[in-house]
């Protein structure tokens, strides 16, 4: 059984000061505490500097004595990242995890992965390489994928929705694609070209 | 004296092994003295139990019985003119009991002034006798006020006499704020004290474990809501606070992920310093004195129990000589260790523990 007591707590400490630490955890689906979403804030001074990144956050029934299953949602450009399925390679949410990590400790892990990248240890060889041999391009790269995906958030879903009508797509077709895709912008382009 | 004879009597509450008055009792506390096994309500005339009574229905003499009936005083001597002098506040009202003489008159209206410090009805007896030694008015003061109890209502918060209880009010005592502190008995005194003290140590630190949260789910330790659950589990190694619960689950969880079970799970999940045991203690502890101090009750604790591994001696321990359980065979004798040493081929000693035949085998090189 999952210990509630502990993660509503956590929950609650943890949105508390989300201005200053930059990140915060959200329910996913109404009451179930089992499934959350967490998000972090692009640390400055890296490439991901102004992004918001989303993070699904599924806790085992064993949780606080099994890490939570992580997974970044928004896609992003990093050697220990998927660029794929958003899959981390983090110790602590595997072999390393401790009860006395919180959600919010994992989440300021994740923020400090993402301005100390571990290309030695990585989840993805195409990015961990491009970081070792050509720093530059990497930088530009995750730059880029950091204003691509994740930045859409301050676009509202209204805006996007009159840029596809403009490109000639019916109303009500661009919004529920935009929708179906989490309001990814070049996602819903894609699909409706193929579709 | 009568003190000396009725020290010679058993104490009917030291047989019981219930005697609370130790060295000041009255009566004796060596088994070779004879017990008073007179049946008081046969003294009186009617005993209810008749022949199936436990006490010997024999016919004292109230001349002797002052002695070896201590318990017989609830209505002592009536009619016998051996003894006059009985507890105050009976003289007046007993008839038979007329006072003699103008002095014992005297001494019978005024024994509250005389007797500040007057007994119960069970030790007067004593004072009888010396009232025939000492002349009247001599302060009883001077003697035996150590052997005097102290008025208990005090000493559990008030008493209704007030200044005017015939009894010893005892002195304040500064931790506990009873009046339970007897003026004349250092050696008591000394003990109550002491005790206070430590009472008052252990809910200070009571009082102080109560905000202490576990690190694991969060919560104060000492609010679970079952009693089982407000324990902390103290590692050896370090300091940070857990409840047992939290801390021995996880210790003992089999994670579907491959956490190390000597490095990740037996380590502190503060400070991941490895610690190979887990006290329970429903306290915490402010110094390392104290650490040690329940450390050490537990692992005595443990000592008297018997180890199911070892199970008298039909079975093996895996932890040997360093388990905390107690190895004792079904005799009581305790089990021996004892090491094997083996010389190694480059002079240093091994302890063997368990000697397989493919250690010497592998030596041969075949």
């Amino acid at each position: 059984m999952l210990d509630t007591t502990r993660v509503q707590k956590e929950l609650v400490e943890c949105n508390r000061d989300t201005a200053i630490s930059g990140v915060s955890i959200d329910l996913h689906d109404g009451a179930n505490l089992t499934h959350l979403c967490g998000s972090i804030s692009g640390p400055l001074g890296t490439p991901y500097e102004g992004g918001t990144f989303i993070i699904d956050i599924q806790l085992p029934s064993d949780y606080p004595f099994e890490p939570p299953k992580m997974q970044f949602i928004t896609r992003v450009w990093h050697p220990n990242i998927s660029s794929q399925n958003g899959a981390i390679c983090l110790d602590i949410l595997k072999d390393q995890w401790s009860p006395a990590l919180t959600l919010k400790t994992a989440l300021l892990s994740l923020q400090a992965l993402l301005s100390a990248p571990a290309p030695d240890d990585p989840q993805d060889a195409v990015v961990a390489q491009q970081y070792l041999r050509d720093y530059q391009k990497f930088v530009g790269t995750a730059r880029h994928w950091t204003d691509t995906f994740a930045k859409i958030a301050t676009v509202g879903i209204d805006e996007k929705v009159s840029k596809l009508v403009e490109m000639g797509f019916p109303e009500e077709l661009a919004r529920s694609v935009l929708e179906a895709v989490k309001g990814d912008e070049n996602a819903a382009l894609e699909k409706l070209c193929s579709g | 004296m009568a003190d000396s004879q009725r020290k010679r009597v058993l104490c009917k509450y030291f047989v019981h092994g219930a005697c609370f008055k130790g060295e000041y009792c009255e009566f004796s506390h060596d088994w070779k003295d004879q017990s008073n096994n007179a049946c008081t309500f046969y003294q009186k005339g009617l005993c209810s139990f008749g022949s199936r009574c436990r006490y010997d229905h024999v016919k004292v003499s109230c001349g002797q019985a002052h002695v070896p009936l201590p318990l017989s005083n609830a209505r002592p001597c009536i009619g016998t003119g051996s003894i006059q002098a009985i507890h105050p506040s009976n003289v007046l009202l007993n008839g038979e009991c007329q006072p003699s003489t103008s002095s014992l008159a005297e001494f019978s209206v005024s024994s509250k002034h005389i007797f500040p410090f007057s007994k119960p009805a069970w030790a007067q007896f004593p004072d009888l006798s010396v009232n025939e030694d000492y002349p009247l008015g001599h302060d009883p003061a001077a003697y035996s006020l150590a052997d005097q109890p102290i008025c208990s209502f005090a000493a559990a918060g008030s008493c209704s006499h007030g200044e005017r209880c015939p009894h010893i009010h005892g002195d304040q005592c500064s931790i506990c704020k009873k009046h339970c502190l007897h003026p004349y008995r250092p050696d008591e005194r000394e003990e109550h004290i002491q005790l206070c003290q430590k009472n008052n140590q252990h809910l200070e630190a009571l009082r102080f474990s109560q905000d202490i949260e576990c690190s694991v789910c969060l919560d104060r330790v000492l609010s679970k809501p079952t009693p089982a659950e407000r324990k902390f589990g103290i590692l050896s190694e370090c300091d940070h606070p857990f409840c047992i619960s939290c801390i021995r689950n996880w210790r003992s969880n089999c994670p579907s992920i491959g956490m190390d079970v000597n490095s990740t799970l037996r380590a502190c999940p503060m400070c991941r310093k490895l610690s190979y045991f887990v006290i329970p203690s429903v306290i915490w502890y402010s110094t390392s004195e104290e650490k040690q101090e329940i450390v050490n009750n537990y692992k005595a604790k443990l000592k008297t129990i018997d180890c199911k591994y070892f199970d008298l001696g039909n079975g093996t321990c895996p932890f040997g000589s360093s388990c905390f359980y107690k190895h004792a065979y079904r005799d009581g004798r305790l089990e021996e260790v004892v090491l094997r040493h083996l010389d190694a081929e480059d002079g240093s000693i091994v302890i063997a523990k368990n000697i397989r035949l493919s250690d010497f085998l592998n030596n041969l090189h075949l």
